[in-house]
């Protein structure tokens, strides 16, 4: 009886990944195997989509700075996620009430966050030059200048993402039994060695998942650059993602290498997390 | 805040370590709160500058002023530009917004809750952490890949520019989290509440249903919250999918650069209609977004 039981639970969610994930999935991967072009004949072209990937230059860079965005946000995001958390888990007065503040960034939406933050990189007009005019530095080109623009990218994903690293760390670290620091504060008054041999190993699994998750998140990205900076100047803070969309949605409509495209990142996902799921996780278990 | 306690003879000489541990520990709590001031500014601070510049004029969204009456002269022009005279459209997409949230986090919280159930407290022949990789893994897909299949597939089953469309495709996007929501904080349910209940005769369902689910009220909200947000502020689907019935709110926010380019004002009232709803969701269910989110550390 149990065992007939267990899969009428499992089995709806399973049902519908497998309908509505399945065949996209499939789907894309014939269509990277294609030339398939919107107007035109398709033809089955085996995986020259993919070598012509490796040989594009634009690719390549956009490649490039979604690795260094992907890689920026997540140790961000990371270190001021669990700083900030190591913050609110003391006792001290009036913590619960700024704690909902610090989710709010999360459940705004990443386009009008994007939109907003047209307004506040704004080079002339924007309350961030403002700042730092009247503190006596040089405005930052923040739209007009690659660099800065893709700063500005990074430090809006940052802003956005650090309260789901924040609230995943803090459950943690609540999840940690008194004992354990009372224990550990007859044997050293020093909060990092505190930290570092109880707390730490204690909500890495936590902090693990949420790694990966953010790791695999960031790669998609697509709203903040679009609408921040639509990838600019130029093509500057292009995300792999964004480009990848141009390319299929925009002219030249190449949904075939679209395709390509994001079966690539598909594969370098389920290698990153297949490393991790049996290699550092299984550590855990 | 130095420590009152009078000094008994005994430990007189104790006093002054107690002294210097109090105002040690002061110093640090005050540090700490100083930090945590900061940081709190720096996650409100966008949303501040919206709200002050939604009332302004355009000239004076220049400024970078905050102080309203003070600094300059607050206008509702935005406002009701937003709800008068383009009102309509307003309501529409915000209406489309509520339906296609609430709808996939029904959904994407129904199976996701069955499927942690499942996940959490029974042992698969596949192995549970392999399911559990296989739902994250719906994650890992660029939006690019799955756009395109599904506008062929919704256009096969009539779904363009329907909200059970963009229902559809939330749900199957949100559904990863509520399955690893829910399934790490079953994974952690005491077996003796379970078997105590098989033991008085329910069924498997009877448990779930009766027992765990009543229990797992910080998750679940946990899992609805997020699922509903996520849901709420999707853009790129709603871009492709719907077209001018289906339209949800976020197609309105990227729908606020005109010709003459951004109006500073225009931008934030739609910024701030676009995030109310799940941010003050958000703050009414904050004591549960932090106990249901543990995601598998230590459970004391």
């Amino acid at each position: 009886m149990k065992s007939r039981a267990k899969y009428f639970f499992l089995m709806p969610g399973v049902i519908w990944v497998l309908v509505f994930t399945l065949f996209p999935l499939l789907y894309s991967l014939y269509l990277s195997l294609t030339n398939a072009r919107l107007g035109r004949e398709t033809e089955f072209i085996g995986f020259q989509n993919y070598i012509n990937l490796f040989s594009d230059q634009k690719a390549g860079e956009v490649a490039l700075f979604s690795a260094w965005l992907t890689i920026g946000s997540v140790t961000l995001t990371m270190v001021f996620g669990t700083f900030i958390a190591w913050l609110f888990n003391h006792d001290i007065p009036g913590l619960k009430a700024l704690r909902a503040i610090l989710t709010m960034p999360l459940f705004a939406a990443p386009i009008a966050v994007g939109y907003m933050g047209v307004v506040i990189f704004n080079e002339q007009h924007g309350p961030i030059n403002n700042i730092i005019a009247s503190l006596g530095g040089t405005p930052v080109s923040w739209i007009t200048a690659p660099w800065p623009a893709r700063f500005a990218v990074l430090i809006t994903d940052t802003w956005q993402w650090t309260p789901f690293v924040f609230i995943v760390a803090l459950a943690a670290m609540q999840g940690i039994p008194d004992e354990l620091f009372e224990a550990a504060r007859l044997d050293t008054s020093s909060a990092w060695s505190t930290f570092r041999h109880i707390t730490y190993p204690l909500i890495a699994p936590a902090l693990g998942t949420v790694a990966l998750l953010r790791l695999v998140e960031t790669f998609k990205i697509l709203d903040v650059p679009l609408t921040l900076t639509g990838g600019g100047p130029g093509q500057a803070s292009q995300t792999y993602s964004f480009y990848a969309y141009l390319q299929g949605l925009r002219s030249p409509f190449q949904q075939g290498y679209a395709s390509a495209m994001a079966y690539l990142v598909v594969i370098l996902c389920i290698i990153i997390s297949s490393i991790y799921f049996w290699r550092v996780r299984a550590r855990f278990e | 805040m130095a420590s009152t306690t009078s000094p008994t003879v005994a430990s007189a000489a104790a006093v002054p370590q107690r002294r210097v541990e109090a105002r040690r520990l002061t110093l640090g709590r005050a540090l700490i709160w100083l930090a945590v001031i900061i940081v709190t500014l720096i996650a409100l601070f966008p949303f501040i500058y919206a709200l002050t510049t939604s009332f302004k004029t355009q000239r004076a969204s220049y400024d970078g002023t905050l102080i309203p009456w003070l600094q300059y002269e607050p206008t509702l022009a935005n406002w009701q530009a937003e709800f008068g005279s383009g009102g309509q459209e307003t309501m529409r997409a915000l209406t489309n917004s509520a339906t296609i949230a609430i709808g996939a986090t029904i959904v994407a919280t129904a199976l996701g809750t069955l499927a942690g159930w499942g996940l959490g407290r029974f042992k698969y022949g596949i192995g549970n952490r392999n399911l559990v990789s296989w739902f994250l893994s719906q994650r890992f897909l660029p939006p690019i890949a799955t756009v395109i299949p599904f506008v062929l597939l919704f256009k096969q089953l009539g779904l363009i520019d329907n909200v059970l469309g963009l229902i559809i495709a939330n749900a199957t996007f949100t559904l990863p989290f509520a399955v690893l929501i829910m399934r790490d904080f079953f994974a952690d349910f005491p077996s003796d509440l379970q078997d105590a209940a098989l033991v008085d005769g329910a069924s498997q369902f009877g448990v779930f249903w009766r027992v765990a689910l009543p229990i797992a009220t910080p998750a679940l909200v946990a899992a609805i919250i997020i699922c509903f947000a996520f849901s709420w502020n999707e853009f790129l689907f709603a871009s492709v999918l719907a077209l001018r019935n289906a339209k949800p709110y976020p197609l309105m926010v990227a729908g606020s650069d005109t010709v003459r380019g951004i109006v500073f004002g225009f931008v934030s009232t739609r910024m701030l209609i676009a995030i109310t709803l799940p941010v003050v969701l958000s703050l009414l269910v904050q004591r549960y977004i932090v106990r249901g989110l543990a995601l598998g550390a230590v459970k004391g």
